[in-house]
């Protein structure tokens, strides 16, 4: 069951990465750090702005999930709720998913995503080294 | 009076059922008693590390504007006083520890500041007869509320590792 939760996800979800772990405080208060969600695929035209979507970073490449701030021909322009500054423009085609949303807010699972966070920095603490 | 010689091999076995049985004494055994005093020993440990770890009272006001401090507040809590949003402001704990005995530190941070608050250092050793300075470091993001008030506590614990 737990190993097939995911595959059903993503079948049911229409995307290879139905679930992601918030490691950052970006989305705050929305989203908080250890927050899991999950994600939808969604089309380009589907998209709107004030969506939480999910994009890979080309930059460091790892996952993105902000707002979706400005709309254009080629590009989206997200920006995370805590910062000041919008993000650089993204191809619609880095985009993964959108979160999935309940009353217009992102459905999150508190502290589960943390099991991530904790073994990540758990891994970096001096303790360790 | 009862003639126990007139009863009939019926009457000797009810009557030998209803005696009552001696109640058997409950004696722990020693696997018992051993898994007692560890557990004994274990719960000593941790009522002695929750009542010894440092225990702080955090909290910062959000006030209007931008990059603005307010109030200095006092350094013997962790009160970060009037920030507004994109300020931030650093206490610093210096942690002792005066044992002969290496230390493993935990921090735990809780309440709304939680998610605001950064630590510079948790989870680490602490070297006998030695000294260490922690940050706290909060930083106010552009969607913390203006005119509210984020409070929480901080509870620093101190392991002896053996």
């Amino acid at each position: 069951m737990i190993f097939a939760l995911p595959k059903l996800l993503s079948l049911g979800l229409r995307t290879p990465t139905p679930m992601a772990a918030i490691t950052s405080g970006s989305m705050w208060p929305v989203l908080r750090q250890g927050d899991l969600i999950f994600i939808q695929g969604i089309g380009a035209k589907d998209l709107k702005i004030g969506d939480v979507v999910v994009y890979r970073n080309q930059i460091n490449d790892t996952f993105t999930i902000h707002r979706i701030a400005k709309l254009e021909k080629e590009f989206i322009t997200t920006k995370g709720d805590a910062n000041f500054q919008e993000d650089p423009p993204v191809k619609y085609d880095n985009v993964v998913g959108r979160a999935v949303s309940v009353f217009k807010k992102p459905l999150r699972i508190p502290y589960i995503g943390s099991i991530t966070v904790f073994a990540s920095n758990f891994k970096n603490s001096e303790y360790v080294k | 009076m009862e003639n126990s010689g007139n009863q009939t091999p019926q009457q000797k076995k009810e009557s030998k059922i209803a005696k009552p049985e001696k109640k058997e004494k409950y004696r722990m055994r020693l696997s018992d008693k051993i898994i007692a005093a560890v557990l004994a020993v274990f719960f000593i440990c941790i009522f002695y590390i929750v009542l010894d770890a440092n225990k702080y009272r955090t909290t910062v006001r959000i006030m209007p504007g931008e990059g603005m401090v307010g109030i200095n507040p006092s350094t013997a809590s962790l009160d970060f006083g009037d920030l507004s949003r994109g300020a931030s402001a650093v206490r610093r704990v210096a942690l002792k520890n005066g044992t002969n005995l290496p230390m493993y530190v935990a921090i735990l941070k809780i309440g709304s500041i939680s998610d605001l608050m950064d630590i510079s250092k948790n989870n680490f050793k602490l070297k006998p007869r030695s000294e260490e300075k922690i940050e706290f470091t909060v930083f106010v993001p552009a969607s913390a509320e203006i005119d509210k008030t984020y409070s929480g506590r901080v509870y620093l614990f101190k392991i002896p590792i053996f």
